[in-house]
């Protein structure tokens, strides 16, 4: 009998169209399933209705029948699910409760009724198994984006689920951290439904692959622009007039240093992409370029006008109008903001409030908020984080096009865009450290 | 000593401030709390520090304002709706500062709980009332949370070269923050759902065991409020 299956599944979200038509799924124990699909066709509605989420906590028009482990998820909660399966959520700082990382940990374990004895030793080895032993006494505020989505996969290994749902769990990991993230709940030996925006990373790993598009999900293949690529990083020499340039530049958190003795230049015209694993500095270097952080030593120098775009910046919007959005790098001038929606694709989203937008157009309305400021330096911090390919090669082709006109600096664990989009590539790894310096 | 017991030692000396009936008591308590406080990074504690102090000035200014008592006058002004005449009198000054010094010296007790214990070990000793503590506990990180929120939205702005300064520069952030922290709350629900919060048969962690000196924190908790009820 299938440990999963889904029978003529669908489902709309209180006022909305239909996220969910007609999905059939079986999913035997054990196995892995690659979830692909752009952004908005249904694919975390797909694994909440497989957590018993959908319908129970985000209500809706629900039809069809989900059974887990013979449950029908319609006649049981999800609270009394959870250990049979565990679910990984997109975005790691939305789903923590504790300050620190132990009891983190422990907290599904404590409301599966794990006997009190057993709870320290399996979270501390649901730690050691995602190399995060070390952090166990650390205060979750502390965690940078990476160490957290481990701790969050942790949390939900410790349960030993036999469903393992993972809703991009590798959007915050470097490539060699999201190889290690796939391996790990591949070997758990449970059944495993990962949805990914980034196909290199886990296509290999899975035995079947599911592509969901306008809620119907179907096993026929990828399309071309979801298959995985050939990554090749170019090795080119600075070009172009300097726009920035960082002078034997550190930087310490806490008198942790960061960044130490780092020499960079960007010129007009060139794209450089910056790399490196989780924690070796790249965003403050990005931001000691724009000019967001002071150096400790060193110094940084810049011609004209720099912005900045920061990771999730969908989350950091303040208007109550799109084009007031837009407009604020520009003094409040609506007819370039109108103009810099355009070019995004957003024309006639203009009076639509920001938090209205769905993640991709607000992602857009950020890029186009920096953009319509025409900096000299550009600035952008892991702007593919949940962006599928087709948008990722429309965002390389608009990067490409304003190239020119100034220096754009991009910080990202996407090898794929990366090789797409760079003139020049960067490494903060430790190895490289040295030519940094 | 057990979170629980230095939770219980604060709740004790914030009981007793507001017990307490002699100024001088209460301004003892309120420069405690504060020297408490002082041990957290500075960069922390500004945020609750401002807040307290604030928080206690207010009380201090308005009260004169909206008091009525004493017969020692020492301002006389005019006749407002509502409020009636307005006057400022040495006894109505007097409880501005010691209601004024009473709030400080809670907020304070509050700063201390939100900036030293390890709310975690504190939840993991609740023993009943789970999600009540549970809930103040995720209460506790709403400010932190706000904190982060917010230099997140600043930096947003200045890396469009929009500078966030001023009241009304900072007020505009209050409206995004909002509707942040609703979004977060959401998640944060669910995700709690689909690791089994509200199930039956929930266990606890074990904690370390009581000793001596948590016992005698809470002795100490015990009489803090009968020596503020009686005495000070």
């Amino acid at each position: 009998m299938a440990l999963a299956t889904v029978r003529g599944l669908e489902f709309a979200y209180p006022g909305a169209p239909a996220a969910l038509r007609g999905v059939d799924l079986s999913i035997e124990d054990g196995e892995v399933v690659g979830l692909f699909g752009p952004s908005g066709s249904g694919k975390s509605t797909l694994l909440r209705a497989l957590a018993g989420l959908v319908p129970h906590f985000h209500g809706g028009r629900f039809s069809g029948r989900v059974e887990i482990a013979g449950l029908d998820t319609r006649r049981v909660r999800p609270a009394r699910l959870a250990g049979t399966v565990g679910t990984l959520f997109q975005d790691p700082e939305d789903q923590v409760v504790f300050t620190r990382v132990e009891a983190e940990v422990a907290f599904g374990l404590e409301n599966v009724g794990t006997p009190p004895a057993e709870i320290p030793a399996r979270a501390l080895e649901a730690l050691d198994a995602v190399g995060a032993a070390h952090l166990v006494d650390r205060p979750v505020a502390e965690l940078s984006g990476g160490e957290l989505q481990r701790v969050c996969l942790a949390s939900v290994l410790a349960l030993r689920p036999r469903l393992l749902l993972l809703d991009e769990p590798t959007s915050q990991l470097d490539p060699e951290g999201a190889e290690a993230a796939i391996e790990l709940a591949r070997s758990s030996g449970a059944a495993v439904i990962v949805s990914e925006q980034r196909p290199e990373r886990v296509v290999e790993a899975c035995d079947r692959l599911l592509f969901v598009e306008d809620g119907r999900a179907r096993e026929d293949g990828l399309p071309d622009a979801w298959l995985p690529r050939e990554t090749v990083l170019p090795d080119a020499e600075p070009r172009g007039a300097t726009v920035c340039r960082l002078e034997n530049v550190s930087f310490d958190y806490a008198e942790r240093p960061v960044v130490s003795g780092a020499d960079l230049t960007f010129g007009r015209g060139e794209i450089v992409v910056l790399v490196g694993p989780n924690g070796s500095g790249k965003t403050t270097l990005a931001k000691l370029a724009a000019g967001l952080l002071e150096p400790r030593a060193g110094r940084v120098v810049r011609a004209g006008r720099a912005c900045y775009l920061s990771q999730d910046p969908g989350r950091y919007l303040v208007a109550e109008r799109a084009d007031e959005e837009a407009g604020l790098a520009v003094g409040g001038d609506l007819e370039r903001a109108r103009g810099a929606l355009a070019r995004l694709g957003l024309a006639g989203y203009e009076g639509r409030h920001p938090r209205d937008l769905s993640s991709g157009e607000r992602e857009r309305l950020a890029l186009a908020a920096v953009l319509v400021a025409e900096p000299d330096l550009l600035v952008l911090d892991e702007p593919t984080r949940g962006v599928d390919p087709v948008r990722k090669d429309e965002l390389v082709e608009l990067l490409r096009a304003e190239a020119p006109g100034r220096a754009t600096l991009v910080v990202t664990n996407d090898h794929v865009f990366a090789g797409a989009v760079a003139d020049r590539v960067v490494s903060t790894a430790p190895q490289r450290e040295r030519a940094l310096a | 000593m057990r979170p629980a017991a230095a939770a219980a030692l604060l709740a004790g000396l914030a009981a007793a401030a507001l017990l307490a009936t002699r100024l001088a008591s209460v301004a003892a308590i309120a420069a405690l709390l504060l020297l408490v406080c002082l041990r957290a990074p500075a960069s922390r504690r500004r945020l609750y520090l401002v807040g307290a102090l604030l928080s206690a000035l207010a009380v201090v200014v308005l009260t004169p304002f909206v008091e009525t008592i004493g017969s020692h006058p020492i301002w006389t002004g005019p006749t407002v709706p509502v409020l009636g005449q307005l006057d400022v009198t040495r006894e109505e000054l007097y409880n501005g500062l010691f209601q004024g010094l009473r709030l400080g010296a809670v907020a304070l007790a509050f700063a201390a709980y939100a900036l030293l214990l390890d709310h975690d070990r504190l939840l993991q000793a609740a023993g009943f009332a789970r999600r009540s503590v549970l809930a103040v506990a995720l209460a506790t990180r709403l400010v932190p949370t706000l904190e982060r929120d917010a230099a997140g939205l600043t930096e947003s702005l200045r890396g469009r070269g929009v500078e966030v300064s001023g009241v009304l520069g900072r007020a505009r952030l209050l409206t995004p923050l909002l509707a942040g922290s609703l979004e977060r709350a959401l998640n944060l629900a669910e995700a709690m759902e689909a690791r089994g919060y509200g199930r039956a048969g929930a266990t606890r962690a074990l904690g370390p065991a009581w000793r001596s000196r948590d016992r005698a924190a809470l002795a100490v908790a015990a009489a803090l409020v009968v020596i503020g009820a009686l005495w000070l």
